[in-house]
């Protein structure tokens, strides 16, 4: 029998080398665990469950509240309340279709009082007392009172002023009279009112429109909550940054009293919208502050025009140190509220539409000057007003620049040009009221515990870490949003939203980011990528060698059993 | 109505809706009002250089609404004052070096704002001992951002410390910090600008040409908070913010004069705009007042004096320097509105020039025109104090800080002449950091160059040693030296101490700054006495008469440590890499190797061509060895040996190549 050595073999190869270099890549896979565990970036334990859990239960069954409602009826002779109430439910489903999105009234009940002033008729779930006790007082007077008279009458009667009951109620007086002209209006507090002579049938889709369109909605149209939401910082503070700025105080030179101002005007606001944020007022006045846009004479309207396309110019940033408190941390948000004061050579100054008009407020809000500053990261910015003074002649005679105090009421109309902007667009249709109404604040506090939770559930559910206690917060503002307590779930909310992003810039979440993954991988690299050439490459040869031997040793046998 | 958008909030809504409602408010406040000063003082110095001296001062009464609602008064500096409960601080940006010897330093200029080189910062906080660290480095933090500066490199332990004598007594609530490599640049005083009420749009402030200023040999921009109380409540205190801006400029010569005395000994005449390359405009309105001043030197006044009374024609006009400069020596451009005079026999004299309200014809443009020459000498230190380092090589070394009598000190002696034992104080604070290990029992005081016990002229001393990457060494003392002293010498030794590698900065072979030590004569008062007290005292005027110890900085010293080599981490991975792939490359060649198959393969090779190389390699390895070739015969000895003669040529030739590269890289 013949051997060809270059294609067989007598003997099985043996498997020693192959084991030997084996062994080295083995200990190697054996000892990694132990270098993995000794490079490994200390983590805390986090509750990732309850994380996972808070925010997926946020997505899947968005935050409602529980609200109440209540209708009315003096003098109206419907025949059952049951009916009623279920009539007003399928009206205020129809108008209002998005009850499913968060911070709205998810589950909500109508109670129905139905008065026809000979019999008292009320559903099971009304607290409200039958016969209406001071039904014929409003049926009486509801006529011949001013508004606010009717509404602090009613505030008397229905007793739902602040915290417990937060039952709203529209009350629906019968005129008795086809002709007359029909009035609604919805008071400062927790409750409208009807008045008039109405049908029944449409008595009820007026209540439906106002429970569905004012009390669940705040009256606004807008589909998102942002367009409700209050630029809160993430802190849960707001600064109000008031400026005066003096264009040219060689002028004339202008100067406020801000403290008073203050104390007066503005604390009473502060308080009322404590639960929602932490507001902190400041003042100062600024000189030499020139607009850094152009503005041209206008000889028919005898002034200078300044357009609105150059508002983001308008502000001089270099100039004007609009600059943040220190007492503000890093993430509350500074509103900027600026009256400018033009110079003599500017005098007057007055902004123009992009529609050609001249504003009728010389003023401008928040949003435009958001498009001024979009590529800076603030979302809200502010506003400002120019104010222009009474004379705009300079005395040339007086060695000094005259100086002038913008009395409280000045300020105060420069404030209500905004404030009746704001209220055209906010289609003050039937009702209008002008103060700040226990309504409105409910509706602004359920969108701040809406956008709270989820920025909070958000901010977590992208870092999954850190902190129970703003789990803990979280969860107490859902259960006080559930049982109706407005102000203590918006506290909570923000607790909760300020301890989320706490969390984030602790110092044992920051070494996350920068100490990642992808890091220990890149420093470790070099040193295993070197040693794993010799280690590996054996193995690879001495395998080959093996098959190839083995094959010769196969072809052997073959030719052995055949001859 | 794109432009008042429709998203218009529900919270403008409210927050404007009441105040609609609400009630009107009265007019009229009665409270005390935000003032505003500036101010600035123009000197010659003996060295043909000018020294101008911007002072800006605002004062705020600390109200309920103190950091709240400002009119004047910056409202981020107030802020600040309320966040940390600051009684006192001062912060100082300072490019160059106080020339002591030239520009003097027994002069409330000279004594409060030459300043060390960097920055200085010093803090006085009003708030529990437990909390005064934590409030100093959220201060260092607020003004780092604010001054756009590295200041909150100062919030690490090892860089802060608590000096008891050399500052005002603040009984333990007090931080000093240096920082003395920063870099003082115009981003600096942008911010420091910003404070002021007009900025530097107008008034004195607009002089300030930013590449006048920094071509300058010395300049210092400080900010001095204090709380002044005017009365015995202390509501009614009062928040003062002083702003000043200390430089020593070359003026340009003016040529054309008609004087041909040698131009080299002649002072160079100058005016505002050739120092500055600007005019005053007119003031900053919302100032109070708006003063300039040119200051005349004692020194000087003498000068001219003597100068005067030798030159007869002037003295038979009976002209003197009160008569608006229209002097033997020089000559001023503008006529000033107030001369003020010292009280003393030889004195200083101040020329005060208001300005006006801005007028487009008008500008203010101070000169000086020189007419003969005039050599004169600044009061000096009654000490004068350099500070140097002793020793060589990287493990051990001295500071010695050396003191000498000046024509100060002498007057002292000749003044108290009749009481025979006078003597002085001198307060001495050195602060060196951690790495500069001292041994302060090695201090030894030398008075007249003679060796002396310490506790015969060292009344007080404070020492706090050192803690490794903890805090910094320091040691105050209080000297009594006697009025005749000559020269005074401390030397103290210290080790050079290692730091861990992560902890050098950028540039470790530049070497280590130690600041400044400063020496302090509380005997001495650097303040003026003008005779004019009855009239409106401006706030430079008051600072110019304050009574205050003199007190001078010595220079920065530069230790030079030993570095380590900073590729040490990569050369060792690299090194440690190298020698695992060898190890195992080689280790497991050694157990895969199969003599017999190996010579088996070779001699089937044996004919072809490609075994040329492996031929004349092995001939060259044989020469090297010095054996005969035997190339056709491969040895079995030394293919069967697990180290190969040429696995070692190998693994030789690459180590030759590394050392070469090595070596002449």
């Amino acid at each position: 029998m013949e051997l060809d050595p270059k294609t067989m073999r007598t003997t099985k190869p043996g498997i020693k080398p192959v084991i030997l270099t084996l062994i080295v890549p083995f200990s190697f896979i054996l000892g990694f665990p132990l270098l993995w565990k000794s490079v490994e970036i200390y983590r805390s334990p986090l509750p990732f469950c309850g994380i996972e859990a808070f925010s997926s239960q946020l997505d899947s069954k968005p935050l409602h509240f529980r609200c109440q409602f209540q209708a009315m009826f003096l003098g109206f002779n419907f025949t059952a309340s049951n009916d009623v109430a279920e009539a007003i439910i399928n009206k205020m489903s129809l108008l209002n279709p998005n009850s499913s999105q968060c911070g709205n009234c998810g589950a909500y009940e109508v109670s129905v009082v139905i008065d026809s002033g000979t019999s008292c008729m009320r559903t099971e779930n009304s607290k409200a007392q039958c016969p209406f006790k001071c039904g014929e007082e409003v049926a009486f007077f509801g006529g011949k009172l001013s508004d606010e008279n009717v509404d602090e009458l009613l505030r008397g009667c229905l007793g739902n002023v602040d915290g417990g009951g937060n039952v709203y109620s529209v009350v629906v007086v019968n005129g008795g009279d086809k002709e007359a002209e029909v009035r609604a209006v919805v008071g400062k507090y927790r409750h409208a009112w009807i008045l008039g002579g109405v049908l029944e049938e449409k008595a009820l889709s007026r209540v439906a429109e106002i429970f569905a369109k004012v009390f669940m909605n705040g009256r606004s149209e807008g589909d998102s909550i942002r367009a409700k939401f209050m630029p809160v910082g993430a802190d849960g503070r707001i600064v109000l940054s008031f400026s005066l700025l003096n264009a040219e105080p060689r002028d004339w030179i202008y100067d406020w009293n801000f403290r008073e101002i203050d104390e007066i005007l503005l604390q009473p606001v502060i308080q009322s919208l404590q639960p929602i944020a932490n507001i902190t007022v400041e003042s100062q006045v600024l000189y030499h502050t020139q607009k850094s846009s152009f503005s041209y004479w206008d000889e028919v309207l005898g002034s200078h025009i300044s357009s609105t396309k150059d508002l983001p110019f308008f502000v001089d940033s270099n100039e004007w140190h609009l600059d943040t408190s220190v007492a503000a941390g890093g993430r509350s948000k500074v509103l900027q509220l600026l009256v400018y004061i033009p110079s003599a050579k500017e005098c007057p100054l007055q902004l123009e539409l992009p529609n050609g008009d001249l504003s009728n407020t010389n003023g401008f809000i928040s949003r435009v000057i958001h498009l001024a500053f979009k590529f800076s990261l603030l979302n809200m910015w502010g506003g400002g007003v120019v104010w222009n003074p009474q004379s705009c002649i300079k005395d040339l005679e007086s060695k000094d620049p005259p100086r002038h105090m913008i009395s409280t009421q000045v300020f105060l109309s420069l404030m209500n040009c905004h404030c009746l902007v704001t209220r055209q667009l906010n289609e003050v249709s039937v009702f209008h009221r002008d103060s700040h109404n226990v309504w409105e604040l409910d509706v602004l506090s359920q969108n701040h515990v809406c956008l709270n939770l989820y920025s909070c559930a958000a901010t977590l559910g992208s870092l999954s870490r850190l902190v129970m206690i703003s789990l803990e917060a979280a969860k107490f503002a859902q259960s006080n949003a559930s049982a109706g307590i407005y102000d203590a779930s918006a506290v909570s909310s923000r607790q909760a939203r300020a301890l989320a992003e706490d969390s984030f810039f602790h110092p044992s979440v920051m070494s996350i980011s920068y100490y990642s993954y992808w890091h220990s991988v890149s420093i470790y690299a070099p040193y295993f990528l070197l040693v794993i050439k010799p280690v590996i490459l054996p193995v690879l040869s001495e395998w080959k060698r093996y098959k190839q031997e083995n094959m010769k040793f196969v072809a052997w046998k073959a030719k052995a059993k055949v001859t | 109505m794109a432009l008042l958008s429709r998203k218009g909030t529900l919270f403008l809504l409210f927050l404007f809706s009441i105040f609609l409602l609400s009630a009107s408010a009265s007019n009229g406040s009665g409270e005390e009002e935000e003032e505003f000063w500036e101010e600035l003082l123009l000197k010659p110095l003996p060295d043909r250089k000018v020294l101008s001296h911007f002072h800006f001062q605002n004062e705020a009464p600390l109200s309920d609404s103190f950091a709240r609602h400002h009119h004047l008064f910056p409202k981020s500096i107030a802020q600040l004052v309320k966040k940390f409960h600051i009684k006192a601080m001062e912060l100082s940006f300072t490019q160059g070096r106080w020339n002591y010897e030239r520009w003097g330093g027994f002069d409330p200029i000279s004594s409060h704002n030459a300043k060390p080189p960097g920055v200085e910062l010093w803090a006085v906080f009003d708030v529990p001992p437990h909390q005064v660290d934590a409030s100093w480095k959220d201060l260092t933090h607020a003004l780092s951002g604010l001054f756009c500066a590295s200041i909150n490199f100062l919030e690490s332990s090892t860089t802060y410390s608590a000096p008891k004598w050399t500052f005002q007594s603040a009984l333990g609530s007090l931080r000093y910090g240096t920082l003395p490599r920063e870099a003082v640049c115009t981003e600096n005083l942008t911010p420091w600008l910003k404070l002021l009420p007009c900025r530097d749009k107008a008034g004195l402030s607009a002089l300030m040409d930013r590449p006048s200023i920094y071509k300058s040999f010395y300049h210092s921009q400080r900010l001095h908070l204090t709380q002044a109380k005017t009365g015995a409540n202390p509501k009614n205190s009062r928040v003062v913010l002083e702003q000043t801006l200390t430089v020593v400029l070359q003026p340009n010569i003016l040529t054309g004069g008609t004087n041909y005395v040698s131009e080299a000994k002649m002072q160079p005449s100058w005016s505002l705009s050739s120092i500055f390359g600007r005019k005053i405009n007119g003031r900053c309105v919302l100032a109070k007042s708006s003063n300039v001043y040119l200051q005349v030197e004692r020194g000087l006044v003498t000068q001219l004096e003597n100068l005067q009374s030798s030159t007869a024609t002037f003295a038979a006009n009976g002209t003197n320097l009160d008569d608006f400069g229209r002097n033997v020596g020089f000559e001023l451009s503008v006529n000033p509105d107030r001369v003020l005079k010292e009280v003393e026999k030889s004195s200083s004299i101040l020329y005060e020039y208001p300005i006006k309200v801005h007028k487009d014809s008008e500008q203010f443009d101070l000169g000086i025109t020189w007419k003969h020459p005039v050599i004169w000498s600044t009061p000096h230190v009654p000490l004068y104090a350099s500070r140097f380092l002793m020793g060589s090589g990287n493990e051990r070394g001295a500071i010695a800080i050396c003191m000498k009598s000046t024509e100060s000190t002498q007057e002292l002696v000749a003044a108290n002449y009749v009481d025979q034992r006078c003597n002085f104080q001198v307060n001495v604070l050195q602060i060196v950091p951690w790495y500069i290990k001292v041994y302060y029992h090695t201090l030894q005081l030398f008075v007249d160059e003679k060796p002396q016990i310490l506790t015969d002229f060292v009344e007080r001393m404070h020492v706090s040693p050192s803690e490794d990457k903890v805090s910094p060494g320091l040691m105050e003392l209080v000297l009594k030296l006697p009025c005749e002293v000559k020269s005074a010498v401390l030397n103290i030794e210290f080790d050079k101490g290692f730091l861990h590698i992560d902890e050098y900065p950028p540039d470790a072979n530049q070497g280590f700054d130690i600041p400044s030590a400063i020496i302090s004569f509380p005997d001495f008062n650097a303040g003026l006495q003008f005779s004019d007290n009855s009239l409106s005292k401006t706030p430079m005027l008051s600072k110019l008469q304050e009574r205050s110890p003199v007190i001078s900085y010595t220079e920065v010293l530069l230790v030079p440590l030993t570095t380590p080599d900073f590729s040490m981490p990569y050369n060792v991975i690299t090194i440690t890499c190298t020698v695992f792939a060898l190890y195992f490359g080689s280790l497991l060649n050694a157990l895969r190797r199969r003599v017999g198959e190996e010579e088996r393969r070779l001699n089937d090779k044996g004919g072809k061509k490609d075994a040329l190389l492996n031929r004349v390699l092995g001939k060259l390895s044989s020469k090297f060895r010095g054996r005969s070739s035997v190339s056709s015969q491969p040895s079995s000895s030394s293919s069967s040996s697990l180290i190969s003669p040429k696995l070692i040529l190998r693994v030789l030739l690459v180590a030759g190549i590394a050392v070469a590269w090595q070596y002449y890289s």
